[in-house]
């Protein structure tokens, strides 16, 4: 990308307006989403700002993408004034630490965040007291271009995807961690079921049939057997650092395989502050989506898949 | 050279539940410093005192009264005694000498006295005699002796030494300003350990007080505004509550009106551990010409809001040259 993205500033009569400055209530669901795509400690991410709200991407080997969605309406205030899509880079780690220094335990913690600072850098501010303050300035960079061949495509007519509960797609993914580096992942219309198989030091096949208990798959559709293989260790950096709040909600996650054997995995985490969400819960029976941060998974198979149904 | 003294039942608990275990976490060796009317545990006066390397300068003095009944100290160097000792065995000696006291009063005797003495003993399997701080807790049934090795005392030089390490620490920072909430600054103090090592502190006459720590890819910081200030003040420009808090800071030293200096997190860190001492209120300032941040505890009267004068607690941190940041 050009270094245009990181400067998409607002009108001419309005020089010093920044991009964006918003507000959020509660930093820790921010917090818990963005380490829900932090599978290792020095980790670049590139931020996409719009109307609609923020983006981050994180990118490793060409072959695992992940996305985290905070879409405006996560936040009290949402004043966006740029002019296309700005894009930014910057550590994640560094995002996330910073994040972290803000929420403190019995204490409001809301943060404001503001783009561009004077040096191009993201800005956060506490905003609970007009006498003490915390405030951050992370460095930005000019992100590098971003592979576009994850562009996520249903393999046929009808969707190949599954959802069962995060906290056993992740025991699953833990599980697997014993036999080997390749995992084949194996959709089936009949039995309906999905097959997990790793075959290196051992060999470990762990099944969902759909019939068999209804609360494992909470959705199945799949009208034709259709098999990849994924790295282990990108398989696993979709799950490991699935925040606890979502394993304790009892939360789903889909998993979907697109053309080419393109995996994506969404998660849902909330970002809501805990006293009002269960006040959520009562009154309107659900969480409401608004306070939801989707996180959105994408993996490559390996090259030498053996079995492929794909049109 | 003397010393043997009773301690005062406040003493020995202000020693117990509050000084060793704050001075125990800045550094696990003290010098112990007796004059003819003060008592007080040292840090690093005379450069590092243990292995564990420098550190904060951290003093804590007491009147002989709050500390000792009876109180004898002499030497041929004016009546000052000074020796370096290990704290936690100090602590654990004061600790049983409480036990066996707990246990006479329960015993329905009258509690045991708690006598601490100079000696000199030859240990088994020693040929010369070596000091030790001996504790002696009499009951009215049993006495229970505990020896506490210590250093040589030190030369009539390094007494010198310390006491002038002691002088030159009378300066007072021109503004002090007081933190209202230590353990809220040592959670923040804490997570920004996280992000470097170098922590910039700065301290305007307005009361503000900012900590940042820099790196090449992020600046942290926190700024506590409005706080109390002892010493000289200035009102703070108007309309300066627009500007981000490192402008304000930037223009506050520029204009003369905030001191900045650059110290060692971990030194910070273990001056926050005084916190452990339960100070009433503590006062941060930065020393003339930027030469160290001082960290001032005070202490009320208990009952009171008026300051005890007899308990003394500061601490000192060395400034890095900026030159080497």
């Amino acid at each position: 990308m050009s270094s245009s993205t990181t400067s998409g500033r607002g009108g001419e009569d309005d020089e010093d307006a920044p991009d964006l400055v918003c507000q959020l209530d509660c930093v820790q669901g921010m917090v818990d989403a963005l380490s829900s795509v932090r599978w290792k400690r020095h980790q670049d991410a590139v931020l996409e700002l719009s109307e609609h709200g923020i983006v981050l991407i994180v990118e490793e080997s060409g072959c695992l993408q992940a996305k985290v969605y905070l879409k405006r309406e996560l936040f009290v205030e949402y004043d966006y004034a740029a002019e296309g899509r700005p894009r930014f880079g910057l550590s994640l780690g560094l995002l996330v630490d910073c994040l972290n220094m803000f929420s403190s335990p019995g204490h409001a913690s809301s943060v404001e965040i503001r783009y561009p600072g004077p040096d191009m850098q993201l800005l956060l501010k506490s905003v609970a007291s007009p006498d003490a303050c915390i405030f951050s300035e992370i460095r930005t960079r000019i992100p590098d271009t971003l592979a576009s061949d994850y562009h996520f495509q249903h393999a046929g007519n009808t969707p190949l995807s599954f959802t069962v509960k995060s906290a056993i797609l992740k025991e699953s993914i833990d599980d697997l961690e014993w036999p080997g580096s390749s995992i084949q992942i194996k959709l089936q219309p009949d039995p309906p079921s999905v097959i997990f198989k790793g075959e290196g030091h051992g060999d470990l096949e762990i099944e969902y049939p759909y019939y068999a208990n209804t609360d494992l798959l909470i959705a199945f559709q799949c009208d034709r057997e259709v098999s990849y293989r994924y790295k282990y260790k990108f398989l696993r950096a979709t799950t490991s650092n699935v925040p606890s709040s979502v394993l304790k909600e009892n939360r789903g996650s889909k998993v979907t395989i697109g053309r080419g054997g393109m995996l994506k995995i969404q998660h849902l985490v909330s970002v809501g502050r805990p006293g009002m969400q269960s006040y959520r819960n009562v009154a309107g029976g659900a969480q409401q989506p608004s306070r939801i941060a989707f996180i959105e998974f994408f993996v490559k198979p390996e090259e030498d898949e053996y079995t492929t149904d794909d049109p | 050279m003397k010393f043997k003294a009773s301690f005062t039942d406040d003493g020995i608990s202000l020693l117990d539940k509050r000084f060793l275990p704050a001075m125990d976490k800045v550094g696990r060796v003290c010098h112990v410093y007796f004059t003819p009317t003060h008592a007080m545990l040292l840090h690093n006066l005379l450069g590092s005192t243990g292995p564990d390397g420098g550190g904060p300068q951290c003093v804590a003095q007491f009147a002989k009264d709050l500390l000792f009944r009876e109180y004898n100290v002499s030497s041929r160097d004016r009546n000052r005694v000074a020796f370096t000792v290990d704290i936690a065995l100090l602590h654990r000696a004061l600790r049983s000498a409480l036990a066996v006291q707990a246990q006479s009063s329960a015993a329905g005797d009258a509690p045991a006295a708690i006598q601490v003495k100079l000696v000199n003993k030859q240990t088994a399997g020693s040929r010369s005699a070596a000091p030790f701080l001996m504790f002696e807790t009499k009951g009215a049934r049993s006495a229970v002796v505990q020896d506490v090795p210590i250093s040589r005392p030190l030369s009539s030089s390094d007494v010198g030494r310390l006491q002038a390490a002691l002088d030159a620490a009378q300066e007072l920072p021109e503004t002090l300003v007081q933190v209202p909430d230590l353990p809220q600054l040592q959670s923040l103090v804490d997570r920004l350990k996280n992000i470097g090592d170098l922590l910039t502190v700065a301290i305007t006459q307005y009361g503000d007080l900012h900590l940042q720590v820099s790196t090449s890819l992020v600046t942290v910081g926190s700024e506590f505004r409005r706080l109390r200030i002892l010493g000289v003040r200035a009102n703070a420009p108007v309309g300066d509550q627009n500007l981000s808090a490192t402008t304000r800071m930037d223009m506050a030293v520029e204009r003369g009106e905030a001191l900045s200096v650059q110290v060692n997190m971990k030194h910070l860190v273990k001056s926050l551990q005084c916190n452990l001492a339960k100070p009433d209120c503590t006062f941060y300032g930065i020393a003339p010409q930027g030469a160290c941040l001082t960290v001032i505890f005070q202490y009320f009267i208990p009952g009171t809001r008026l300051m005890d004068k007899s308990i003394t607690f500061y601490c000192r941190l060395p400034v890095l040259d900026p030159g080497n940041g």
